[in-house]
């Protein structure tokens, strides 16, 4: 995964649908379009216990349930165009939530979070997938005590 | 008439054969046993079996309970009573004469020549050792005998006993109207109570008598003195006519030919009885349908396709009602019982599958009347492989200043080869719960794989895990 480049600015913040997930990114201040060419290019995608300055913080593949929230953070760069992304959300292979996202270019970042449950304990895994349902990443992780 | 169609219809080939064996081994007994004292309590005991069986059909418990008693004691008294009596009828026969040998009629002998012939040799001073077999078979009695074949007249039997004859030691057997051998050696009696003045001879002749039916003529050659042996006795004989009826006794001469064709017509009907007999009781043990009983038996499914997995079924057992005999039921085993279903003709998806009587395999003698429910739901689906990534199942309470930051896990991705529905809808297959209660520093660990179906198989089912172990920023 890539660093995160300094110059970002988050410009939206979403609410997610089902539980509450935040979506965080970063408008571009000029939306030129991108050559036909380009590619959507995923550079970082980790699970975290929270964001820092915009940055993922103490990320892992463990997280106590104790903690209340677990994020998935994903940072695209470059955005050739206007896109959607999804995170799709499952315990084991129960999809619990989708969450959507708008990509605008020429860079963006997001996340989406779940709370907690105590029901929630177990091995959980999180689809990042384009508009064309292709997967980009996957993201494996287990909540414990 | 329904019963009766029914009964036809449901006839095996084993029912046939059963009936067939039994008939024959009661005919065999009728034939070993006929004629003797044994026979006539063993009928008894047949007629109070049947009068049993009417009693009981009447209704007439207290009737029923003394004949079935009476019954029972009388088959245990006559082992005690007649055991000397079976002894020497299952000892005097080989095994031959008591499973296939079909008894011979006694065959008619021109008395008057051989009554003469012997009296004129114990006047001459002649002893003679003859045989006329009864129904009995003698090869396994007698040893060496050499074909003499010469019609039976006063002077061959002379001839065969003259003392200058190299044959006349041993024993002559005449069967019909033929000297048919000479020169037999008989088995030799070991009575103690024998008098002294009987020889080698009479010792014989009462060793065979002691072993079959023949009757045996001794001429004493010290005493001039004619006797006969038969069914174990021996006793001197005053004259010729005594001679002479006790030989048309033997071999019922004068009504040979009319006493074998009665014989043959007694031993028709006996097996036509015995038939019949087995017949009732086979059908008594087998076909009555007085009781009904409920099993639970459990389905085995056979002959699933290879390519195939079951993936559900919608009973695991089903329940037989079934009919029969009373005797029977009682007897039953659980593994008598079998529900079998073949699923070679499965399908991928739902196979309803009706539930015949050639599903279920019963013991001779009891039938099928229901199996609930009638119809079993095998749900199968084709196997396939997948090649799928393996996450670990981590559990317990990590130390509050660590974080696992990363996980890898060798080999990252397992084969799996199962039902096409069942691993559509898995992603991943986890390892075994693993502890990350004392986990503090980076390392590694193994841990099992556990498959999320039963049916799915793994390539392999073991993997190492490497995690890198942080302390968590602020």
């Amino acid at each position: 995964m890539s660093k995160k480049k300094p110059c970002f600015l988050f410009a939206l913040l979403c609410i997610s649908l089902l539980l509450g997930g935040k979506v965080l990114s970063q408008e571009a201040p000029s939306a030129s379009p991108a050559p036909s060419a380009e590619r959507l290019i995923l550079v970082q995608a980790t699970m975290c216990a929270s964001l820092k300055e915009g940055n993922p913080c103490n990320p892992g593949a463990v997280f106590p349930v104790s903690q209340g929230k677990v994020l998935c953070f994903s940072s695209f760069d470059p955005v050739p165009r206007k896109t959607i992304i999804y995170h799709s959300w499952f315990h084991r292979d129960v999809l619990i939530t989708r969450q959507k996202f708008t990509l605008t270019p020429p860079r963006w970042s997001s996340y989406s979070t779940i709370q907690l449950r105590e029901a929630d304990k177990g091995p959980w895994r999180v689809e990042i997938t384009d508009q064309d349902a292709r997967i980009l990443e996957v993201l494996r992780f287990s909540i414990t005590d | 008439m329904d019963h009766l169609f029914y009964f036809f219809r449901e006839v095996r080939w084993q029912d046939l054969l059963d009936i067939a064996l039994n008939s024959y081994i009661l005919f065999r007994l009728y034939v070993l046993f006929r004629g003797t004292s044994a026979f006539r309590v063993l009928v008894g005991i047949a007629i109070f079996w049947i009068s049993h069986k009417l009693a009981l059909s009447l209704g007439l418990v207290v009737t029923s309970w003394v004949i079935q008693g009476i019954t029972l004691v009388a088959a245990v008294i006559i082992v005690v009573i007649f055991r000397n009596e079976i002894r020497s009828v299952l000892q005097a026969k080989n095994l031959k004469s008591i499973l296939w040998g079909f008894p011979r009629g006694a065959e008619e002998a021109p008395a008057e020549n051989v009554a003469e012939a012997l009296f004129e040799l114990a006047q001459s001073g002649n002893g003679a050792l003859l045989i006329l077999p009864g129904k009995e078979d003698l090869s396994e009695a007698v040893h060496s005998g050499i074909p003499w074949q010469g019609l039976v007249s006063k002077e061959m039997i002379m001839t065969v006993f003259w003392r200058d004859n190299p044959v006349h030691d041993g024993a002559a057997v005449v069967r019909g109207r033929q000297v048919d051998e000479v020169g037999v050696i008989l088995p030799l009696s070991h009575r103690d109570d024998l008098p002294s003045s009987y020889g080698t001879r009479h010792r014989a002749a009462l060793g065979l008598a002691e072993r079959t039916d023949a009757l045996i003529l001794v001429v004493s050659e010290e005493r001039g003195t004619v006797s006969a042996a038969k069914s174990s006795q021996l006793w001197e004989i005053k004259n010729k006519e005594e001679l002479l009826e006790i030989i048309e006794k033997h071999v019922g001469a004068t009504i040979s030919w009319g006493r074998t064709r009665k014989d043959k017509l007694e031993l028709g009907l006996a097996a036509v009885l015995s038939v019949f007999l087995i017949i009732a009781v086979w059908s008594t043990f087998t076909r009555g349908v007085d009781t009904l009983v409920s099993m639970d038996i459990p389905v085995e499914y056979m002959n699933r396709p290879p390519e195939m997995e079951i993936l559900d079924t919608s009973v695991n057992a089903v329940r037989l009602e079934i009919s029969g005999s009373g005797a029977l039921l009682r007897r039953i085993q659980p593994e008598q019982v079998s529900v079998k279903l073949d699923l070679s003709k499965g399908v991928p998806g739902s196979n309803p599958f009706t539930m015949t009587p050639e599903s279920v395999s019963l013991p001779p003698g009891v039938l099928l009347k229901d199996v609930k429910p009638p119809v079993v739901e095998v749900t199968l689906d084709r196997t396939v492989k997948k090649d799928l990534p393996i996450q670990v199942d981590w559990v317990g309470k990590l130390q509050e200043p660590y974080v696992i930051a990363q996980v890898k896990i060798d080999p990252p991705r397992v084969q799996v080869s199962g039902s096409a529905r069942v691993l559509s809808g898995i992603s991943a297959i986890y390892t075994e719960k693993v502890s990350v209660d004392h986990l503090n520093r980076s390392g590694t660990l193994s841990a099992k794989l556990v498959p999320s179906h039963a049916s799915l198989k793994l390539a392999q089912d073991k993997v190492t895990i490497e995690y890198t172990v942080k302390e968590r920023t602020p």
